[in-house]
Parts: C-alpha cells; sequence; structure tokens
C-alpha cells in the first residue's frame, strides 16, 4: 500500500471526520513535544518520571469529546456546515493543551469544562426541533433571567483569583460568570425581536427603542460591575446586528462616535479606563507597573519570534494571567510567528463561516442568530487578540474557545450548537436578501481587522523582536544565564576573578574578588548588570564569537546561547588587591594603565560592596550615601581643579605664550582662597610651580592660552570623548566656548571628568604625547579551548606635542623616583575637597611598552595620601 | 546524544507545524472544491431551449431556437431577440430559466407583456404552447425535450 492510499484511507470521505483526524494529529505532536519538554530544558534525560504527563488526560478527553460530538452530529445534522466543528475542535485542544502546560491545576479543571461542555451538547442535540423556537418564543424571560444573574453579582459576586472586579457567582471551587451567557441571551432576544419586526419596519427609531432599552440595561450592569470588556462586546453585536437588519450605515457611523466619546468620557473620568488607554499609548512609560502585563506580553511575542519556541521550551508564564487574558501570547511565544497566523486564520474561518450561514439561514430569525454569534467571536476575539499585542486597548475578556475559563467555554459550546442548527436548516431557496451589502462589509471588516492583526503580530515577533529581548525586564535573559553556563573573568595572568558555578538549571555566579566589586560589576536575575559583567555580556554570555552553526543550533533547539566564553583581562589581580588595601579606607578611585597601548593594569572604586550579597543589601546599597555601587574610576564626574597643570604647561610650551610666573601664588575665585597645595621650591620656576599645584601660576598660564586653546586642549586630551571602552560611558559635551581661561586654569569652570579620563591624559604627558586606546578585555577563550586575542575599540590619539610631553614630564621629574608626578586640588560646588594624584614613568629611562600613568583621586583633602597611594601603585606597576 | 531530545522535539515542532498548515490547507481546499463543484454544477445546469415563433396575418412565422438561460426581448440591438417594432419597449420582457423552470417577466414595458392574453403583474411559469404577446406582436413558445442522459 502507498502513501497516496494510506492518507486516502486516513482521511474518510466525510469533511469533518478528516479534519478533526488532522487536528487530532497536530494535537498528539502538540502534547508529545510537551511531555519531552522537561528533558530539552534540563538538557539530560533523568527517566520517564521528569518528564510531564498530566496534559495526557486533557488530550484523552478532548479526543473522546469530539470523537462522539462528530458522530452525534453527523446523525443528528447532517446538513450542518461541515467546518464549524473542526474549527472548534482545533482551537480548544489548543487552548487546553497551552492551560495544562501553564498551569496543570487550571488543565485539569478545564478538561472537565470540555467534558462538560460536549456532553451538554450531545445532550441537546436530542431537543434539535424545539430549541431555537423556544429561544425564540421565551425572548424577553430568557434576557430577564440573564438580568437577574448578572444582577446577582452586585449582592453575591467574588473573584476565584482573590482580587479584581467581583464578576463571579458561585463558591466551593465552583465559579460562574453571568455576563457571559448574557452575550448570547442578547443575541437571541435581538435576533428574535428584529425577525418579528421586520415586516412592520416603519423607521429606525421606532424599530430600535425597545433594543436599545434591553441593550442599556445590559450595558449599565456591565459597566457598574466595571466589566469593560464584556461591554465592548456588547456594542459590537449590538451594532452589527442592527446594521445588517436594517442596512443603514449611519447606525455604524452613530455607534462608532458614541463608542468615541465613551473612551473619551471614560479617559476623563473613570480612573481604570484612564490607565489602560495611558498604558495602551505608552506601555514604555511604565513597564514595570500599570504596563507591566502588555510589555511582557509583547516580550512573550518577541521570544516567540517565527516559529516560536517550541512546546513547553518557552517562559509565557512570565506573563501575568497568561492561561486566559494572554493566552495568545503564550500561544505566539511556543508557536511562533507561523503558530499565531495559523490561529487568527481558524478565528477568522470560524467567523466567516457563521457569516455564510446567516447567508443561507431559512429566516431572518435564523439569520440574525447566525450573524449575532458572527459578531460576538469576531469582536471577543479580536477585543483580547488586539488587547494582546497593543492594537487596542487592553480588556480583560476571554479568547473564546481557548482561554480558560467554564462560563467561556460552555458559552461558546452553546454560540456552536446554535450554529450546528441553523445551518443544519439552510436551504437551496434560502430567504431573500434585501440588502447583501451589508453581510459583504462585515465580512470585509472582519478580513481588514484579522489582516491587520496579524501584520501587527509580525511587527512584534519579526522587526522589533530582537530589540525587545535585550530589555532588562525580560526575565528570559536570567533564566538561560541558570542553564547556560556564563564566560569567567581571569585576571591578566590567569586567575579567577569571578566564574559560574553549579550544574545545568541552577548555574550562579561566583565573585572571588568582593573588593573589586565596583570595577567588574555583577550579573543579577532581579537586579540587572552592571560593570563589565553587564559591558562584556555578550562574550560571557555565548553570544558572539561562537562559530555561527553552533548559535543557531542552540537559538533553534533551546532558545538559548551557547555556553559562555571565558575573558582573560587586563587588570592584575597584585596590583588590584594593593590598591584595594590601600584605598581601604578612603572615598576615591585609582587607575593604573601601561601608557603604552593602554592596558589597563588596575582599577580600584571605594567604597565599594559585594556582588555575592546582592539580595541580602541591594536596599541598603542604593540608599547609602557613600554611592558604592558607583564605579567611580569610569563613572565619577569630578573637577579638574589645579591638576591639570602639566598639560597647560606643555600646551603653553607649544603656543609659546609662556607668562612670567606670578607674584601671588593663590588665586580668589567665587569668594574662595585656592592655595598651592605644597610650597614650591622655587617660586621663578614654572616646572615647580606646576607641580606644586599653585593656582596663581595656573590662572596664569589659562588666561596666556585663552579659552579657544583650552579648549581645544580639552578636547585632544579626551575630556569630551567616552573612552572607548564596553561600558555606557558618557562624557561632557564640548562647551563652545570658555569664558573665563583663568578659572578653567585652576579647574573651577563646568569641565567634569572621570579617573580613566585623566589617567588617559597622564598616559599623553608618560608616552610622548600620545594617548592611547584603553582596553580591558585582552583576549577570549575560543571554542576549539585556545586564545583568541581582543582589539582595543579606540585609536591611540596624539594629544600632545610629543618632545613639548617629554621635556614637561621630564621637568616635573621626582626627586628620589624615577617618575614625573604632581598633586592638585580641586574644590566642588558643594564645597567638597578633592585631590588628584597625576604620575607616570619617564620615557628617557623606560623601555618601549613599560610606560606606566597613575591618577589616584579622594575624596577628602589628603594629599600625601594621595602621593604615597600613587607612588607605591607605580612603582608595583613598574615591575611588571 | 546530550542533543538527541532536543533534535527529536525539532523534529515534533516541524511536525505539529507540518499538521496545523495540513489542517488549514485541507480546509482551504475543501472550501475551493466546493465552489468549484458549484460551478460546475452551474455551467453544467442544463437548460431546456426555447423554441418561439412569431404569429404574424399568415399564422406561425418561422421558429427560433434558444439555449440561454436568460432571454431579453425588446427593440435594443443588445436583447437576445430583438423585435422591430414600435409597440415593443427597448426592453420588453425577459425569459428566464430557474429552479427547473421558465418564467416569464415584464420590464416594466410600456405596453405590457400578456400570457395567453393576460396582463402581467409578476414573474409567471410559462407552459408549453403558451401564447405570449408584447405590445403588438404575438408569439408562441414550446420547450424543446431534453435527451434523457
Amino acid at each position: 500500500m502507498n502513501v497516496a492510499q494510506a492518507i486516502r484511507r486516513w482521511m474518510p470521505a466525510s469533511n469533518s471526520a478528516s479534519l478533526i483526524r488532522l487536528a487530532g494529529l497536530f494535537l498528539g505532536f502538540y502534547a508529545l513535544a510537551l511531555t519531552l519538554a522537561p528533558a530539552v530544558r534540563d538538557r539530560s534525560f533523568d527517566g520517564l518520571s521528569e518528564l510531564n504527563w498530566g496534559h495526557w488526560f486533557g488530550m484523552l478527553m478532548w479526543a473522546v469529546s469530539f470523537y462522539f460530538l462528530d458522530r452525534r452530529i453527523r446523525k443528528e445534522l447532517p446538513n450542518r456546515d461541515v467546518f464549524i466543528v473542526p474549527l472548534v475542535a482545533i482551537l480548544s485542544g489548543w487552548g487546553l493543551l497551552t492551560i495544562w502546560r501553564l498551569t496543570p491545576f487550571f488543565g485539569f479543571r478545564q478538561t472537565l469544562w470540555l467534558g462538560l461542555g460536549t456532553a451538554f451538547f450531545i445532550l441537546a442535540l436530542r431537543y434539535k426541533n424545539e430549541i431555537l423556537n423556544a429561544l425564540r418564543r421565551y425572548k424577553y424571560l430568557w434576557l430577564l433571567a440573564g438580568f437577574l444573574l448578572t444582577a446577582l453579582t452586585f449582592l453575591f459576586g467574588t473573584n476565584p483569583s482573590g482580587i479584581g472586579p467581583d464578576l463571579w457567582l458561585g463558591c466551593c471551587g465552583i465559579y460562574f460568570q453571568p455576563s457571559e451567557p448574557l452575550k448570547l441571551l442578547l443575541i437571541i432576544y435581538l435576533a428574535a425581536y428584529l425577525a418579528d419586526r421586520q415586516p412592520l419596519m416603519s423607521g429606525l427609531v421606532p424599530l430600535l427603542a425597545p433594543t436599545v432599552l434591553m441593550a442599556g440595561i445590559a450595558l449599565m450592569l456591565l459597566l457598574v460591575q466595571r466589566d469593560l470588556g464584556t461591554a465592548w462586546v456588547f456594542v459590537f453585536i449590538y451594532t452589527i446586528l442592527i446594521y445588517v437588519a436594517s442596512g443603514k450605515r449611519r447606525v455604524l457611523v452613530s455607534s462608532l462616535l458614541t463608542l468615541a466619546l465613551a473612551l473619551i468620557a471614560g479617559y476623563f473620568l473613570v480612573g481604570l479606563v484612564h490607565a489602560r488607554i495611558d498604558s495602551w499609548i505608552n506601555p514604555w512609560l511604565d513597564p514595570s507597573g500599570s504596563s507591566y502585563q502588555i510589555v511582557q506580553g509583547l516580550l512573550a511575542l518577541a521570544a516567540g519570534g517565527i516559529f516560536g519556541r517550541g512546546p513547553g521550551l518557552g517562559s509565557p508564564g512570565f506573563v501575568p494571567v497568561s492561561h486566559s487574558d494572554f493566552i495568545f501570547t503564550s500561544i505566539a511565544e511556543e508557536s511562533g510567528l507561523i503558530g499565531a497566523i495559523a490561529l487568527l486564520l481558524i478565528v477568522l474561518l470560524l467567523s466567516l463561516r457563521a457569516l455564510r450561514i446567516s447567508l443561507l439561514a431559512r429566516d431572518a430569525y435564523q439569520r440574525y442568530l447566525a450573524v449575532g454569534v458572527c459578531a460576538y467571536l469576531a469582536s471577543q476575539s479580536l477585543l483580547i487578540v488586539g488587547g494582546n499585542i497593543r492594537m487596542l486597548p487592553l480588556t480583560g475578556v476571554t479568547l473564546p474557545f481557548v482561554s480558560y475559563g467554564g462560563s467561556s467555554l460552555l458559552t461558546s459550546f452553546v454560540a456552536l450548537l446554535l450554529l450546528c442548527l441553523v445551518s443544519n436548516e439552510t436551504v437551496n431557496r434560502a430567504t431573500p436578501v434585501s440588502r447583501t451589502r451589508t453581510t459583504q462589509g462585515v465580512g470585509a471588516g472582519l478580513l481588514v481587522a484579522f489582516g491587520i492583526a496579524a501584520l501587527i503580530c509580525g511587527w512584534w515577533a519579526v522587526t522589533r523582536g530582537p530589540d525587545l529581548l535585550t530589555r532588562n525586564d525580560n526575565a528570559r535573559r536570567s533564566l538561560s544565564d541558570r542553564y547556560v553556563p556564563r564566560g569567567a573573568f581571569l585576571d591578566r595572568n590567569g586567575q579567577l576573578l569571578s566564574e559560574t558555578i553549579g550544574e545545568g538549571g541552577n548555574y550562579q555566579r561566583q565573585y572571588l574578588h568582593p573588593e573589586l566589586s565596583s570595577v567588574l560589576g555583577y550579573t543579577h536575575p532581579n537586579f540587572g548588570q552592571a560593570g563589565f559583567e553587564s559591558g562584556l555580556d555578550p562574550i560571557l554570555r555565548g553570544e558572539e564569537f561562537q562559530p555561527a552553526l553552533d548559535l543557531w543550533l542552540n537559538h533553534v533547539l533551546y532558545g538559548q546561547p551557547s555556553p559562555g566564553l571565558d575573558i582573560r583581562l587586563s587588570l592584575d589581580l597584585k596590583l588590584e588587591q594593593q590598591a584595594a588595601e590601600l584605598l581601604a579606607n578612603e572615598a576615591g578611585a585609582a587607575v593604573v594603565l601601561n601608557a603604552s597601548n593602554g592596558e589597563i593594569l588596575g582599577m580600584i572604586s571605594q567604597p565599594t560592596f559585594d556582588s555575592n550579597n546582592l539580595n541580602e543589601n541591594w536596599e541598603t546599597l542604593l540608599d547609602s550615601s557613600g554611592s558604592p555601587l558607583l564605579n567611580r574610576a569610569t563613572q565619577g564626574a569630578y573637577p579638574t581643579g589645579t591638576a591639570l597643570g602639566p598639560f597647560l604647561l606643555a600646551a603653553a610650551r607649544a603656543q609659546s605664550t609662556i607668562p612670567d610666573p606670578p607674584a601671588e601664588l593663590s588665586f580668589a575665585v567665587d569668594d574662595l582662597q585656592l592655595e598651592c597645595v605644597r610650597q614650591p621650591l622655587d617660586a621663578a620656576v614654572w616646572s615647580e610651580l606646576v607641580a606644586a599645584a599653585c593656582p596663581g601660576a595656573l590662572a596664569e598660564l589659562g588666561i596666556a592660552l585663552g579659552g579657544e586653546n583650552l579648549l581645544a586642549l580639552f578636547d585632544d586630551l579626551g575630556f569630551y570623548t567616552a573612552p572607548a571602552l564596553d561600558l555606557d560611558l558618557r562624557a561632557q559635551t564640548m562647551p563652545s566656548t570658555l569664558e573665563r581661561p583663568g578659572n578653567a586654569g585652576v579647574g573651577r569652570d563646568e569641565l567634569r571628568i572621570s579617573p580613566l579620563q585623566m589617567a588617559l591624559a597622564a598616559a599623553a604627558l608618560t608616552h610622548y604625547g600620545q594617548m592611547p586606546a584603553p582596553q580591558i578585555a585582552l583576549e577570549v577563550e575560543t571554542v576549539e579551548g585556545g586564545w583568541r586575542q581582543l582589539q582595543p575599540e579606540g585609536e591611540p590619539v596624539q594629544a600632545l606635542n610629543n618632545t613639548l610631553a617629554q621635556a614637561t614630564a621630564q621637568n616635573l621629574a621626582s626627586a628620589t623616583l624615577p617618575i614625573w608626578e604632581v598633586t592638585g586640588r580641586a574644590i566642588g560646588d558643594d564645597g567638597q575637597i578633592y585631590i588628584w594624584y597625576l604620575a607616570g614613568t619617564l620615557s628617557e629611562q623606560t623601555e618601549e611598552g613599560e610606560a606606566r600613568s597613575v591618577v589616584i583621586l579622594l575624596e577628602s583633602d589628603k594629599p600625601a595620601l594621595a602621593l604615597s597611594i600613587g607612588q607605591a601603585l607605580l612603582l608595583a606597576a613598574m615591575g611588571q | 546524544m546530550e542533543n538527541f531530545s532536543a533534535y527529536l522535539l525539532l523534529a515534533l515542532r516541524l511536525l505539529l507545524a507540518l499538521a496545523l498548515y495540513a489542517f488549514l490547507g485541507w480546509t482551504f481546499y475543501i472550501i475551493w472544491r466546493d465552489l468549484r463543484q458549484q460551478a460546475e454544477s452551474l455551467t453544467h445546469l442544463r437548460v431546456p431551449p426555447l423554441l418561439i415563433s412569431q404569429i404574424g396575418e399568415n399564422g406561425l412565422g418561422e421558429q427560433l431556437r434558444f439555449t440561454a438561460p436568460e432571454i431579453v426581448i425588446g427593440r435594443h440591438p443588445n436583447c437576445e431577440w430583438v423585435l422591430a417594432n414600435e409597440t415593443v419597449s427597448t426592453k420588453h420582457a425577459r425569459l428566464l430559466f430557474h429552479h427547473d423552470q421558465w418564467w416569464l417577466e415584464d420590464l416594466h414595458s410600456r405596453n405590457g407583456t400578456f400570457l395567453n392574453e393576460q396582463i402581467l403583474t409578476s414573474p409567471v411559469v410559462l407552459a408549453n404552447d403558451d401564447r405570449v404577446r408584447c405590445g403588438q406582436v404575438n408569439f408562441d413558445i414550446r420547450f424543446e425535450e431534453l435527451s434523457k442522459k
């Protein structure tokens, strides 16, 4: 037997049975995938008991339910539309499995509801000849009963989830939402009323008066109960039914106007509506508060991409209420855009079939019934899907047949029954349609709306997806951190700095040297990332320097990055520990550079914290006045004070504008009297005045250079450029002019720079006027196990004249050590005193490649301490 | 082997996507097939040809044979049967085959359409050998027997 024969045998002649079998095939594969998912997630197989089995109960119930339902209905209603039962079957099965996957408890309940709904359906088929007429005859009775039940929620209403509007009746674990059947009762009432009045129709107003009253009562009940979603659905059902019955386009126009007015009024009068509309128009303003749900929903869409993460492999549970209101994004995350579009197509097909049934209906009553059911299914689906994907403001209604909820599922099954009954009575000689254009209009409107929804899904899943996924509130990133090992940080000699420990599924980051926390930073599931852990994240996380095939396979198989790669940093652990010790009780920062190539040998910021104990200390750290989370070396912005003397001197010499040494060494500015940091040995020698950081002399230099030259100098030294490191660093923007060059000379202007920027400038003075490009990551481990060298981000810059830089450094040489040095003092706007210490090796006494520069910043007036720390670190670095 | 379950699940994902779209494809195929069948059954709808002979002063005139399911009678050259007579309106009457019968319908002609000398106010079913008058033009209508197939 060949394949074609096998398929033909398996696909029976009955269209509905073959379609239900295809749906069963789809769901069977889905359920199998769900079963396997835990093994794939953990990347190990620990026996069958580790797998998911519960949802097979749901799958079994689905198969039994629809087997019997289809068999009965083929016998009882041979003339019905063959598509609607299979369409409903695939929708409800897909929803059921998704609910099982999200919350097995709800999955179990939904399974029972599905069985109950089917049993009810099969039972009701016995009364197939009486149902439609009974509904028509007692239309007011049914509607009043619906009103009464809904009104009862005012007295006895509860909410099973504990919070939110009290829309449910019931107790002891069984709850019922009267507004769900109320929709169908309204449809039945309207269909019966309009059909009875049709021949007498004289004008719109007398025709509509009673329906406006009834729909108005229903609407009021819902509005008072804050069930806004259902109220929307009501308005849609009412509008479409009246439009199809009357054929008057002004019905549509006035309904749209009323809706718009209600929205505007609600926006200004009702807090809930206001919040919903705000978080619709701009969800990014408050992504952790009022628009948390919608932003998380969009992240789920983005995570799904085109092909989805696979059943059980995504993280749709991050979206609140994912089993009910947000089941669409759950499906989109695991089945991808192709799944989302298929789902939209199924709902659209169902709505269009309902519309077709209405065209072929036997009489006006049945026609309006079918139109009403179509309006109910389509509008409710569009409302919740549109709310999920930010096409419409979010309203809490269910996705018919798919979302969790007993009342919703039962109501949907009643709607299905009505459609089947009406379609069974369709005849070739249908009752004449006076205005087909209305039905065409509704159909075209549905096509357009579902098309827009599909396009918007594509926008989030494909166009915006990659950007969205890098957001900090995308919890999938920290989840994948628990399953994929992260690369380690090593110092330049191969000593471990931070690493990932634990086993797959429970990886944790360990920081071996807490004193480096401010510099290396942290990566934390709740608090995000900081420092180099953040800057070099793509490598550590395994997104860069990976073979393309590995990356692709990991993405396709697990939806996760490859195992991360280790990075060898330029930092020297011994130097770091020494610096941390020396600065232990101070607030400040230290940076040690290899002035020849820009490698950062040492970087310390104090006070610091311990990245290992963020959970315990986070609140204290945030509130702490010492700002321990700040990396002062790279993120600090300090006034330059009198530390810029060497650069001013070199620049003035380049311009040949050296003034005579001033008589007055102190300098008065802004009610402050600035003094030399130490007494100059010889007040007539410029280099000695600069080394002693005498403000009077520096102001003279500044004035001699003038604003334009100063701006050019500061620009050359990189004070207006963020250092080219993989950190999110910022620099001041360059002002257009410097009004007071004297003040600039003593660092009493707007300029604020980080110790790293100062260290790079010091490196230029140390190394032939050439400012190197800073580098922190030296090498990355390759997948094969070797090491691959990394290049600095930026390019070296000739910041100062070569010979003048050498000469100036030589002038500033220490009496005892083979280094140049200068100590400056800066005063912040709040009067806080800072001490800068700049030093470097002398080019004449250094081999190429061994030039070192150091910068110390202390947030206290301790020039001697800064000098001793700086000298110790520089000497230690020279040993390297 | 570590990845075995992942590859298995990938295969399942492919299969389930295929099944999902097979479902949709089959649905659309059936809808299209129904459409085609309906269209075919309409095109193959067999219309019994009409035999119309004008009745002049000298008795029956030449017999005309029509096979189309719709015949408009009038002075306008686009009409299936053009009658150059000033008592006939531009579009005078219509013969239409539906529900297995030939129907005669007056198209708001000035001088009226008569079936067996009864003026027409609504469409009526024709019988064999009926006499129809449009304005002052008389004619006789017969159906040709459909050959049994």
